[in-house]
């Protein structure tokens, strides 16, 4: 497969008159398994590649503990499989290119991690996400396997708040994972990490701004276009249009639209407590990513809403495209001890 | 004689709509591109190696069941979960036997919607696969109420559901990650729908040449 679009892959490809994607890839078809296979590599102290290209635990965690499980499209690292290993992920299931993978891979990994207290499965809202996550749902009541779901939709752009199906998953599974993982490790019942797990996220709201495209790593093709000169606030995952297109602004006059509309969205109140990640898309410097923040900090200092924890950084992206997504959270104490507990992961180390 | 589909006949058809995807997975991509990330060629791709794989399979519900499991693992986002579920729900119609005669087919395709109506809440209009689908199973369904061949059911099954795919063009998307980008979405057909109607001009053209063979098929 892919043969007539080999040319544009790689740069040792023959010469061709359609502009060579510049991106250290091998065969389009290889990108996933290569990439899963180099991550294992890196990390053979947290994680490990078993059955069918699925991302678990080193050393699986004891029996009587709730396992959780994730599944989602590759070309979006750290995330998903970066997150895999003690106090976060126990599997991660990778599918192709910003392509959801089918449901039997997902039942293989919750039957591989599935002890005697279940499993939480952890699906961003994405169409293909949340039909392989139910398709799965389905197999595993049939095999008589314990298991719950929760959906994250906390993308404020994508539906009104009165339609929370509408609103896409984000950088919001960071603290879903975290405050559940966590949960999970203390022994907690499944019932208890779901509840965890659903008080996060419906107290978590994400808004994304973009200001360059991304090369799909498979076609060669952009997918999506803006100016020079513009960028686009509510621009999802993959490229998905936003609500507002606008000219550049700069990053305190950016950061300042962005956080208005989520604490508007959250109804954030003076004296409470917030969760802030400012994830860079993968063009974005951490140089712009920690200046956005400082005015975002600068501005909660001003409301007196108080900001608990933060992180800066790269925890999802999608390949080269210039943007950031901007979340905040709403934390009780309980939220607060479970992010702060220990987890050990490739991407996020909490000691 | 209105013949039926044996083991024999489903494998030529899954094979000749393998081919047919192949041949046309570069323009299902290029209709992508105008509405998602241009991958859907590549995803039918590997549909259809699947289609070809379980073309071998044992005997007719196998060949179904094969092809819907092997179809939902090939990891293509909705388009592979919709249409696996959609194989699998054929096999597990209770109509399924080795030979399907047109009330078989209509039924055992009916159920294969069924299981798809129900894994999404799309429907016709909604610029998706769905629109090419439900009028290709209705028309089974109308070749059985007029008594026509499995051929001419699968005939009109495969000119309903291209008058489907070609209606979408006229269409804004309303669901899955296209519906992000309303309007521009329309003057383009929708690569899902286009995959159907490739599928079903695939079965019904192995059909038309198998005919003659229908009338031996033995279980």
């Amino acid at each position: 497969m892919f043969l007539a679009m080999d040319f544009l892959c790689g740069p040792a490809g023959p010469e061709v008159n359609e502009m060579p994607m510049k991106k250290f890839i091998n065969r389009p078809e290889n990108i996933v398994p290569e990439l899963l296979e180099g991550l294992a590599l890196a990390f053979p102290d947290k994680l490990r590649l078993t059955g069918s290209k699925l991302i678990a635990r080193a050393v699986p965690k004891a029996k009587d503990k709730v396992a959780l499980v994730t599944l989602g499209g590759s070309g979006h690292e750290p995330g998903l499989s970066g997150f895999v290993g003690e106090g976060m992920l126990d599997a991660s299931v990778a599918g192709e290119i910003f392509a959801a993978p089918g449901a039997p891979r997902v039942l293989e990994a919750i039957q591989l991690v599935h002890g005697d207290a279940g499993v939480l499965l952890v699906v961003l809202n994405h169409a293909g996400d949340v039909l392989s996550a139910n398709i799965t749902m389905e197999m595993a009541k049939r095999e008589g396997l314990n298991v719950k779901m929760v959906l994250t939709h906390e993308d404020i752009s994508s539906g009104p708040k009165d339609q929370p199906e509408e609103r896409r998953g984000l950088v919001g599974f960071l603290p879903v994972y975290k405050v559940a993982g966590a949960a999970a490790e203390q022994g907690r019942s499944l019932d208890q990490c779901l509840k965890i797990a659903d008080r996060m996220e419906r107290n978590m709201r994400t808004l994304a701004v973009a200001v360059s495209t991304a090369t799909h790593p498979s076609t060669g093709q952009p997918i999506f276009e803006l100016g020079d000169d513009e960028m686009e606030i509510g621009m999802g995952q993959h490229g998905e249009a936003g609500t507002g297109r606008m000219k550049l602004k700069t990053a305190d006059e950016t950061a300042e639209i962005m956080l208005e509309m989520l604490l508007a969205d959250l109804e954030a109140k003076a004296g409470e407590e917030l969760l802030v990640i400012v994830n860079g898309a993968g063009a974005t410097t951490l140089m712009e990513l920690l200046i956005l923040f400082r005015r975002v900090s600068r501005i909660l200092m001003a409301k007196g809403i108080k900001l608990a924890r933060a992180k800066v950084g790269e925890f999802i992206t999608t390949q080269e495209q210039a943007g950031v997504q901007m979340m905040i959270a709403r934390l009780d104490a309980e939220l607060i001890a479970l992010w702060d507990a220990p987890c050990d992961t490739p991407y996020f180390v909490v000691r | 004689m209105t013949g039926t589909i044996g083991q024999h006949e489903l494998s030529q058809m899954f094979q000749n709509a393998a081919a047919l995807i192949r041949e046309h997975h570069a323009e299902l991509s290029a209709l992508d591109s105008a509405s998602g990330d241009g991958d859907h060629g590549a995803t039918m791709l590997r549909i259809a190696d699947q289609l070809e794989i379980a073309a071998s399979s044992a005997d007719l519900r196998s060949t179904l069941h094969d092809a819907g499991w092997k179809i939902l693992s090939v990891d293509g986002g909705a388009s592979s979960s919709l249409f696996g579920t959609f194989f699998l729900g054929v096999a597990d119609a209770p109509e399924c036997d080795c030979a399907l005669d047109c009330t078989a087919l209509a039924a055992t395709f009916e159920a294969g919607l069924a299981a798809v109506s129900k894994q999404t809440r799309a429907r016709p209009g909604d610029k998706t696969l769905m629109d090419a689908l439900v009028p290709a199973i209705a028309s089974l369904r109308a070749a059985v109420e007029t008594r026509k061949s499995v051929v001419d059911a699968m005939h009109d099954a495969a000119s309903a559901a291209r008058a489907g795919a070609e209606s979408t063009s006229g269409l804004t998307a309303r669901f899955g990650r296209a519906k992000f980008l309303g309007e521009k979405t329309r003057g383009h057909q929708d690569p899902g729908a286009a995959s159907i109607a490739l599928l079903f001009e695939g079965f019904s053209s192995a059909l038309a040449k198998t005919k003659g063979d229908t009338a031996n098929a033995r279980c």
